[in-house]
C-alpha cells in the first residue's frame, strides 16, 4: 500500500531513508533537477501513508528513429519496504509513459552482471539482456567477481510501437560492445 | 571576427573551460596587445579575473564594457558568467535589456533578457518581455512564459493579497487568448488547470478534465492528475472520484493508495451520510482485492482496517470482534514484512479486553525467531507491544526486563544472518535498535548514564556485525554526543557519507550546539572544517538551481518551475545553513585573532541573513523511533540540554547577540557598506516585524525566542546586552565619520590592487583627519552589573557542574565563559589604540575594563585547571572499570566478549578526556593571546 505521486524537487529534503542505504547513491542536486527539466513525467515516488518516503524512479526518453525509448536512470526502494512490490509498480508507471505519451519502441536499463537478483526481477517484468557492456562501470581490473563485476547488461522490454519484438534479441548475452558504443 | 582571431581566442576557451583562469589572463593580455578595443577578449579577461577572485581589476573591466552597451552574443555570454560571479544580477538584467533595445529583433537577446530576469526573481519585468516578446515573434511558448511569470509573481511572498488575484485572472486572460489549445502539451495543460483552480473556477477546470484528452493526460501524467484530484475534490465531486477509483481498482487493477483513499473518501465523507450498505460495499471491495491479491500487494487488507477505523470514528462499526481480527490477519499475512509495524501503527488505539488479547496474540508470535520470516515477525510483535505500552507499565524494572529480552532475541537470531555478505543489513539489527530506544528510556528514567555507555556497547557491536546499518550509526552519533564523546561522533557521521544536499538535513546530527565540543581554541579545527564542508552545498544551490529554473522554462515544463523556485528558497534560507553559520563563527573567533577584517567580513555576512524567512530541512524522522506511544520520541530524547532543538528564536537572538558585537567593533556603518559592497543586496522582506531600524530591532530580546536557550546560555546573552548596551555610546562617538572610512578603504585598495576604488567620491575632511568629532564625549558610566558579576556567576556554575556526571554542562559552561570573553574582546577591540583614548578622553572607561578583563582571565584559567583535573579523572582506570562494570551488570552473562566491551570503555572515556582536555587548553591559549591589555 503506497501512494504513487510525481517526484518533486522538494523530495531531495526528504529521501535520506531512501538514500543513506549503500546501494543508493546521492548526486549533486544538478543531477535531479535535469531530469525533472525535461522528463518529469517518467519520475515518480512511492510514499507510504505516514509521508515517508519508500522509494523512487529517475527516467528518460532518447534515441533516435527506431532507438526511441525509455531509459531507467535510477531505481530504488528503501531497505524496509523491500519486497512489496514496489519496483514493478514504478517500471510499470515508466513503461506506460515511455508507451503511452513518448511513443517509444522499448525502455531499457542498465544493471551490473553480478547483480542476479535485480537481472532476474527484470526478467520477470519482461526484461531480456540485449547486449553486454564492456567496462561500464569502470575499469576495476580483475578483482573478486572478475569482468562481471565492471561490466553491464543493456537490458530492454519492447514496447506497444514494436510489436514484432525487433527492439529485443534471444542472444543478448553474447554480444559485447565497449562503454564508448552506448549513449 | 576573422578567421585568425577566432583561432587566438580559442585556446582562452579552453583554459577557462579547465579552471586554467591564470593562462587565461596571460592570453588575453597578449591578444589585447594587438587589438586593444576588442570586447571579447576584454570580456574574457574579466571573467578571468573574477575566477581568480580579482575582483577589483575584472569590476574596472566590466563596469568600462557595460558602459560600451555591448551586443555581440558571445560578450554578453563571458560577462553573464563575470556578473553572476559577483552578485551583480541586477547589472546582469540592465545588460541584457540595453542590448535587446538595441536589437529588437534578436529573438536570442529577447530570450536572454527574459532570463535574466528570472534569475532575478523579476517577475513583473519577466511578464513585459514575454508580452513583447509574443507580439514580435508570435510564438505561442511566449504566452505561456507570460502567463507563468504572472502566476510566479502572485506567489511572491512581497506581492500584496489583492493583486494575487489580478495576477491570476491576468495569466488566465492569457492562457484563453492562445490560439492553439493548451491540452496539446501536458505542462501547459497543467498551466491551465493551476489558474483555473486558483481563481475556483472549477466548472471551467472541469469542462477541459472531462473532455477525451484531458483524460488521456490525466491518465499518464502524475502531475496532471494530482492537480485534477484536487479540482474534484474542491468541486464536490468526492463520490464521483470514488467511483473512478473504483473503476481503477477493478478494472486497471490500480493499487495506488490514493484511489483507495477516494473510496474510503466517497463512503465516510460523501454528501451522503454512511451507511451499513455504503459501508458494506467498501468492505466487499476491498475483501475482493485482498483476495485476488493475496500476500503480494498488502493495499486492500489495509483498507479494510481503515474502513473499520473510519466506520468506530462514526460510530457504526457494528462488530467490536472487528479491528482485532483484522488486526490479527494482517499481522498473520504481512507480518513476516518490515513495514507491518509502520502500516498497523494507526490502528492501534483500542483499549480494554481487545487490547489484551491482541496483545497476548502478539506474545504468542514474539518469542520465535528461528527464521527470517519468523524473525521479523518477532521484531513486528515487540515494536507494536512496545507502542503500546502505558505509562504504568514503563518502570526501571519493566524496561530492564524488556531489555534483556530484546538483547537475548538479538544475540540467538544473529547466526541467520552470518553468511549474508557484509554489504548487507542483518535482519536481527532492528533488536539491537529496540535495545538501543529502551537503553535511552532506562537513562531518561534513572538518568543515570551507564545506560548510554550500554547503548554505545550495544550500538557498536550491532555495528560490526551490520557494517551499513545507518540507524545504528545515527543513534550512536547522538549517544556519544550525550556521553561526551565528540570525535566518536565525527566519526560516525563521516562513516554515514553524507553528500551534497544531505548536508542541509543531516549536518545537525553533528553540528547542532557544535562549539560545545569545538577545540578550534587550541588548534584543532575538526568541527570548523566539517561546518565549511557542509556549506557547501548552498553555495551549489545559488550556482546551479537557476540554470535549471531556466532550463524548464526552454523545456516548457511549467509545473517544475514553481518547485525548483521553492525548493532553490529553501535551500538558499535554511535554517540549518545559519545555525551552522553561528556555530562556525562561535568557533572561528576562539581561533583566529580578532582583527578589524574579521569583525567586518562577519558582520556584513550576518547582516545579510538576519531578515531571511527561514525553512527547517533538518531530517529528524529518519532516526528510527520505537517508544511507547504517549512517550517523547527517541529523536527529543537525544537532543542535547534535554531542550528542542535549537530553532527560530535561537538563531534569532544568537544573530542579535553578534551582530550587535560585530557592529559596535566595526568603522562599516550602512552608508559606507552602501559605498563598498558589491552584488545584490538581500530583497526586503515583507515582515512588518523585519522593517524598521536594525539598530533597534537588535535590541529587542523576545522572551520566546529565550526559552529555546539553556539557562547558562541565556546568562550569556544577558552578559552579552548589558556589554553591548553599555559600550553603544562610545563606539557610536569614536567611530570615524563614513568619509574617513572610505577614504581609508580607497586607500587601501589602491595599495594592494593598484585601482582606485570605483564610484567613490571621497569629500574633502574638514580640518583634522583623525575623525574626531566636535561634541564632547559622553560621560563615562561604570560597568552594569550583569558584566561585572558575570564571570564570578560562570565560575560559581562550573564549580557546581565539574564533578557532575554529564560531560555537557561542564563543556558547555566552559565553551559560554570563553565566549563571553570573546565577545569583550571584541567589544573592546577600537579601545586599545593609546591616540583613540587619548583624542576621545576615555581613559577612565578603558581603566574600567582591566579589572573585568582581569577577572575574566582568572575564571578562565581556573575553568582551565577545573578541565585538566577532571580529564585526568576521566582518563584514570576507575572510570574505565566502572563504564566496564556498568555493562556486566546490567547485561551480564550476554554473550558480548570483554574484550569488546573494553575496547569501547577505552575509545570512548579516551575521547571524553581529549576533549576536556583539549578545550581547557584552548582557553588557556586565549587567555596567552589576549593576556596584554
Amino acid at each position: 500500500m503506497s501512494v504513487l505521486r510525481p517526484f518533486k524537487a522538494a523530495d531531495m529534503f526528504k529521501f535520506n531513508n531512501v538514500n543513506l542505504d549503500i546501494w543508493t547513491e546521492t548526486y549533486g542536486i544538478g543531477f535531479y533537477l535535469s531530469y525533472l527539466a525535461r522528463w518529469p513525467d517518467l519520475c515518480c515516488v512511492q510514499e507510504a501513508p505516514s509521508g515517508r518516503m519508500m522509494g523512487y524512479v529517475l527516467g528518460k526518453a532518447e534515441g533516435t528513429s527506431h532507438e526511441w525509448h525509455g531509459h531507467v536512470t535510477a531505481l530504488t526502494v528503501a531497505p524496509e519496504y523491500r519486497r512489496l512490490g514496489l519496483a514493478r509498480k514504478m517500471m510499470n508507471l515508466l513503461e506506460m509513459v515511455s508507451d503511452e505519451s513518448y511513443k517509444g519502441f522499448f525502455v531499457d536499463l542498465y544493471v551490473r552482471c553480478t547483480n542476479s537478483l535485480a537481472i532476474s526481477m527484470y526478467e520477470s517484468f519482461g526484461y531480456s539482456v540485449y547486449r553486454r557492456v564492456r567496462e561500464y562501470y569502470g575499469s576495476l581490473g580483475i578483482g573478486k567477481g572478475g569482468r562481471d563485476e565492471e561490466d553491464a547488461f543493456d537490458m530492454r522490454k519492447p514496447l506497444s510501437r514494436d510489436p514484432n519484438r525487433r527492439s529485443v534479441r534471444l542472444n543478448g548475452r553474447e554480444m559485447i560492445v565497449s562503454a564508448h558504443d552506448v549513449p | 571576427m576573422s578567421q585568425a582571431l577566432e583561432r587566438q581566442i580559442k585556446p582562452i576557451y579552453d583554459s577557462l573551460d579547465t579552471g586554467s583562469n591564470k593562462s587565461a589572463i596571460v592570453a588575453c593580455n597578449k591578444l589585447l596587445k594587438k587589438y586593444p578595443k576588442n570586447e571579447l577578449i576584454k570580456s574574457l579577461k574579466a571573467l578571468a579575473l573574477v575566477r581568480s577572485q580579482k575582483v577589483e581589476e575584472a569590476l574596472v573591466l566590466c563596469d568600462e564594457l557595460l558602459q560600451a552597451k555591448p551586443t555581440d552574443d558571445p560578450v554578453l555570454t563571458a560577462l553573464m558568467h563575470c556578473l553572476r560571479g559577483l552578485g551583480r544580477h541586477k547589472d546582469m538584467v540592465t545588460m541584457f535589456e540595453d542590448a535587446y533595445k538595441q536589437q529588437p529583433a534578436n529573438e536570442e537577446l529577447g530570450i536572454q533578457t527574459f532570463f535574466a530576469n528570472v534569475r532575478a526573481a523579476n517577475w513583473k519585468s519577466a511578464q513585459l518581455i514575454a508580452t513583447k516578446m509574443h507580439k514580435q515573434f508570435q510564438e505561442d511558448r511566449y504566452i505561456f512564459w507570460n502567463a507563468i511569470s504572472a502566476v510566479l509573481q502572485a506567489r511572491d511572498p512581497a506581492t500584496p493579497p489583492g493583486m494575487q488575484t489580478i495576477l491570476f485572472k491576468l495569466a488566465h486572460r492569457l492562457l484563453e487568448s492562445c490560439t492553439s489549445p493548451t491540452y496539446l502539451i501536458a505542462d501547459r495543460f497543467y498551466l491551465h488547470l493551476f489558474v483555473l483552480r486558483e481563481l475556483q473556477l472549477y466548472d471551467d477546470a472541469h469542462k477541459l478534465l472531462d473532455s477525451e484528452i484531458g483524460t488521456v493526460i490525466c491518465n499518464t501524467n502524475l502531475s496532471c492528475n494530482e492537480i485534477r484530484r484536487d479540482i474534484w475534490k474542491r468541486r464536490g465531486m468526492v463520490a464521483e472520484e470514488g467511483a473512478r477509483g473504483e473503476r481503477r481498482i477493478i478494472e486497471q487493477k490500480d493499487r495506488n493508495w490514493l484511489e483507495f483513499l477516494a473510496v474510503l473518501d466517497a463512503t465516510f465523507e460523501g454528501p451522503e451520510k454512511p451507511t451499513a450498505e455504503s459501508i458494506e460495499h467498501a468492505v466487499h471491495l476491498f475483501t475482493s482485492v485482498a483476495e485476488i491479491d493475496g500476500t503480494k500487494d498488502r493495499t486492500g487488507l489495509l483498507a479494510l482496517l481503515e474502513v473499520e477505523k473510519r466506520a468506530r470514528q462514526s460510530n457504526l462499526s457494528t462488530d467490536p470482534g472487528r479491528l482485532p481480527s483484522l488486526l490479527r490477519d494482517y499481522f498473520g499475512r504481512i507480518g513476516g514484512k518490515a513495514c507491518c509495524f509502520e502500516d498497523l501503527k494507526p490502528y492501534l488505539a483500542f483499549e480494554g479486553n481487545e487490547k489484551s488479547e491482541w496483545a497476548s496474540f502478539l506474545q504468542g508470535v514474539a518469542t520465535t525467531a528461528d527464521t527470517i520470516s519468523n524473525l521479523q515477525r518477532s521484531i513486528n510483535a515487540h515494536k507494536i507491544l512496545r507502542f503500546m505500552l502505558d505509562p504504568s507499565q514503563v518502570t526501571v524494572e519493566s524496561e530492564s526486563t524488556l531489555l534483556s529480552t530484546y538483547v537475548d532475541l538479538y544475540l540467538s537470531a544473529l547466526p541467520l544472518g552470518a553468511d549474508l555478505p557484509s554489504t548487507e543489513l542483518q535482519p536481527a539489527d532492528d533488536f539491537a535498535l529496540l535495545a538501543g530506544n529502551t537503553l535511552v528510556s532506562l537513562w531518561k528514567l534513572t538518568s543515570d548514564a551507564k545506560h548510554l555507555q550500554n547503548a554505545a556497547i550495544l550500538l557498536e557491536f550491532a555495528l560490526g556485525k551490520s557494517k551499513h546499518s545507518f540507524q545504528s550509526r545515527l543513534l550512536l552519533i547522538r549517544v556519544y554526543r550525550l556521553l561526551g564523546a565528540p570525535s566518536l561522533a565525527v566519526d560516525y557521521y563521516r562513516g554515514l557519507q553524507v553528500k551534497q544536499v544531505q548536508h542541509d538535513t543531516l549536518s545537525h546530527f553533528l553540528l547542532s550546539r557544535a562549539s560545545n565540543f569545538s577545540l578550534a581554541a587550541s588548534g584543532d579545527l575538526t568541527f570548523s572544517s566539517e561546518c565549511l564542508e557542509s556549506s557547501q552545498i548552498y553555495l551549489s544551490n545559488t550556482q546551479e538551481t537557476g540554470d535549471f529554473i531556466v532550463r524548464a522554462f526552454t523545456s516548457e515544463k511549467y509545473s517544475q518551475i514553481p518547485e525548483f523556485i521553492e525548493f532553490e528558497d529553501r535551500l538558499e534560507n535554511s535554517l540549518q545553513r545559519d545555525l551552522v553559520k553561528i556555530e562556525h563563527l562561535r568557533m572561528r573567533t576562539t581561533h583566529e585573532v580578532i582583527t578589524s577584517d574579521l569583525i567586518d567580513m562577519e558582520l556584513i555576512e550576518l547582516k545579510f541573513i538576519f531578515d531571511r524567512t527561514h525553512h527547517d530541512n533538518r531530517d529528524f524522522d529518519i532516526l528510527a523511533n520505537y517508544q511507547p506511544h504517549f512517550s517523547k520520541s527517541l529523536n527529543e530524547q537525544t537532543l542535547l540540554f534535554n531542550l528542542p532543538a535549537e530553532g527560530h528564536g535561537w538563531l534569532h537572538v544568537f544573530m542579535q547577540v553578534y551582530i550587535r558585537a560585530l557592529q559596535q567593533g566595526s568603522d562599516l556603518d550602512d552608508t559606507v557598506e552602501e559605498k563598498l559592497l558589491i552584488g545584490d543586496r538581500p530583497k526586503q522582506s515583507p515582515d512588518p516585524e523585519k522593517r524598521g531600524p536594525l539598530k533597534e530591532r537588535l535590541k529587542q530580546v523576545k522572551e520566546e525566542c529565550l526559552t529555546e536557550l539553556t539557562p547558562d546560555e541565556v546568562l550569556l546573552v544577558t552578559y552579552a546586552k548589558a556589554l553591548a548596551d553599555w559600550l553603544e555610546p562610545y563606539h557610536d562617538h569614536v567611530r570615524p565619520p563614513p568619509a574617513v572610512v572610505l577614504a581609508e578603504a580607497a586607500k587601501q585598495t589602491e595599495l594592494k590592487t593598484g585601482f582606485a576604488l570605483r564610484g567613490i567620491e571621497i569629500p574633502p575632511l574638514n580640518g583634522n583627519g583623525n575623525g574626531k568629532k566636535d561634541e564632547e564625549a559622553p560621560a563615562i558610566a561604570d560597568p552594569p552589573q550583569e558584566v561585572v558579576e558575570f564571570f564570578a556567576k560562570i565560575k560559581a556554575r562550573f564549580e557546581v557542574v565539574v564533578d557532575q556526571p554529564s560531560l555537557n554542562d561542564i563543556l558547555q559552561v566552559a565553551t559560554l565563559a570563553q565566549e563571553a570573553f570573546m565577545l569583550f574582546v571584541i567589544e573592546t577591540l577600537r579601545f586599545k589604540s593609546p591616540s583613540v583614548v587619548k583624542i576621545h578622553k576615555l581613559g577612565a572607561l578603558t581603566n574600567s575594563f582591566k579589572p573585568i578583563r582581569a577577572t575574566a582571565l582568572e575564571v578562565l584559567k581556573f575553568i582551565s585547571a577545573g578541565l585538566t583535573t577532571r580529564s585526568e579523572k576521566e582518563g584514570s582506570t576507575e572510570v574505565r572499570t566502572a563504564f566496564i562494570d556498568g555493562f556486566s551488570e546490567s547485561l551480564s552473562n550476554k554473550d558480548i566478549d570483554q574484550e569488546f566491551v573494553q575496547g569501547i570503555a577505552k575509545k570512548t572515556t579516551e575521547s571524553r578526556k581529549k576533549v576536556l582536555e583539549g578545550v581547557g587548553k584552548g582557553l588557556l591559549r586565549v587567555c596567552s593571546n589576549y593576556s596584554t591589555n
